[in-house]
């Protein structure tokens, strides 16, 4: 727990509130005129609101203390349902920002004891802020994932015949499963990097299109009864009037390779704001 | 002192047109811009991220299935399961061998040890692209 520099401990009576900050954009007319009071925006907190400071105004709620430590966001963390409600919510107020003009997000869970240690904050970073918002104006985030395709169960017929035997012998059958053991995994291997070639082609492609890119985690296998193995997670900074290419490269890049890609957005731009 | 922030083209962009709560939460919980707040809340923890993603795109049904520590099997997640895998396989490739080899002379008991077949069967997620 940090202290505040005005050496103010944090009460945590069960009253005491906290200034939770969703994003930050630039302080315009239009955002001035921005109504945001019908977000719902966390549960449990006040009306979804602007704080503006100077040339950048954040987009805010008042929350209360006891229901945002670190301890409650370790076990919300580890509740699918709770984590999934918290990121919906604050993804939501970013969204419906961003519909009316260049917004920078901040991640998940910046809290402020109050709105003046907020705004000192914001005017402490003030340049950051004023890079990532020209950085992202007119432009939108897309996410391309790229699955290889399943392999096709292979026929006895397609093993890989067993070398001779010292002797000349026939081999015997725990040889020949042996071998049969190897044949899978050299074809295994085979259509991994057959699945990364197509990975690398598409990422070059789509990165001709973009301002800027970034490669995410991939997936792991997915427990859903989805086999499918994930290849490329990849997402790109694109300019909204370049938006309607992203679509038709993408089809055309699954005929072209037969790989299933999955496109995402536009999303607000989480991607591309953080190495400001 | 204003800009006014008119979208050109007309179209000012939609929120994003996807449900899918582990591409949300990579979004939310690990970019943006970061700023120090005044309450310290750890939500980067790269490898448990990783694992939550994991489990949240896994249906809840399947999850509760395998259990709440169905990584420690993952071999890509965990050395202990992939060296786990490989004593299975080895296990395994040493029971059909004794079941395919003639036995003409009955085991004397002392048999060396199998060699290592080294095949590592790759359940886990390919770890190709890590984030440049």
């Amino acid at each position: 727990m940090t202290q505040p520099s005005d050496a103010r401990v944090a009460s945590s009576s069960a009253d005491a509130t906290v200034t939770y900050v969703f994003a930050v954009c630039r302080s315009t007319r239009a955002t001035s005129a921005l109504d945001v009071t019908g977000l719902a925006g966390l549960p449990g907190g006040e009306a979804v609101r602007l704080l503006p400071s100077g040339l950048l105004t954040a987009v805010v709620q008042t929350v209360p203390a006891t229901d945002f430590t670190d301890e409650v966001w370790q076990r919300r963390l580890s509740d699918r349902e709770e984590v999934e409600r918290y990121a919906r919510a604050h993804h939501a107020v970013v969204s419906a920002v961003a519909a009316h003009g260049p917004v920078v997000p901040l991640p998940l869970a910046t809290l402020y004891h109050d709105d003046d240690r907020a705004r000192r904050r914001l005017a402490d970073e003030a340049d950051r802020f004023h890079t990532a918002l020209k950085r992202v104006a007119h432009h939108a985030e897309w996410g391309v994932k790229v699955y290889r395709p399943l392999a096709p169960e292979p026929s006895p017929a397609a093993c890989t015949p067993a070398p001779e035997a010292a002797g000349g012998r026939a081999p015997g059958a725990g040889l020949a499963y042996l071998n049969r053991k190897r044949g899978a995994q050299a074809r295994r291997e085979k259509l991994r990097e057959q699945a990364l070639d197509v990975a690398e082609s598409v990422d070059a492609e789509l990165r001709g299109l973009a301002a800027a890119s970034r490669r995410l985690r991939t997936h792991g296998a997915e427990l859903s009864g989805d086999q499918r193995v994930h290849v490329l997670n990849a997402t790109y900074l694109v300019a909204d009037e370049r938006a309607h290419e992203v679509g038709r490269l993408v089809a055309a890049l699954g005929e072209r390779t037969g790989a299933q890609i999955e496109l995402s957005g536009p999303w607000v731009p989480y991607s591309f704001v953080g190495e400001v | 002192m204003t800009d006014l922030d008119f979208r050109q083209g007309d179209q000012p962009i939609p929120g994003p047109q996807t449900n899918n709560l582990a591409d949300i939460l990579e979004r939310v919980l690990d970019k943006g811009i970061v700023i120090a707040g005044d309450i310290k809340i750890d939500l980067l923890d790269i490898e448990l991220l990783t694992i939550r993603l994991r489990l949240f795109v896994a249906s809840v049904d399947t999850a509760k299935k395998a259990g709440i520590d169905w990584w420690e099997t993952d071999p890509a997640l965990s050395s202990k399961a992939s060296r786990n895998a490989l004593e299975d396989e080895n296990r395994e490739l040493r029971e059909r061998l004794r079941a395919l080899e003639p036995s003409e002379d009955a085991p004397s008991g002392g048999r060396s040890a199998p060699r290592r077949t080294g095949q590592e069967e790759h359940t886990g997620r390919e770890k190709e692209s890590e984030q440049r």
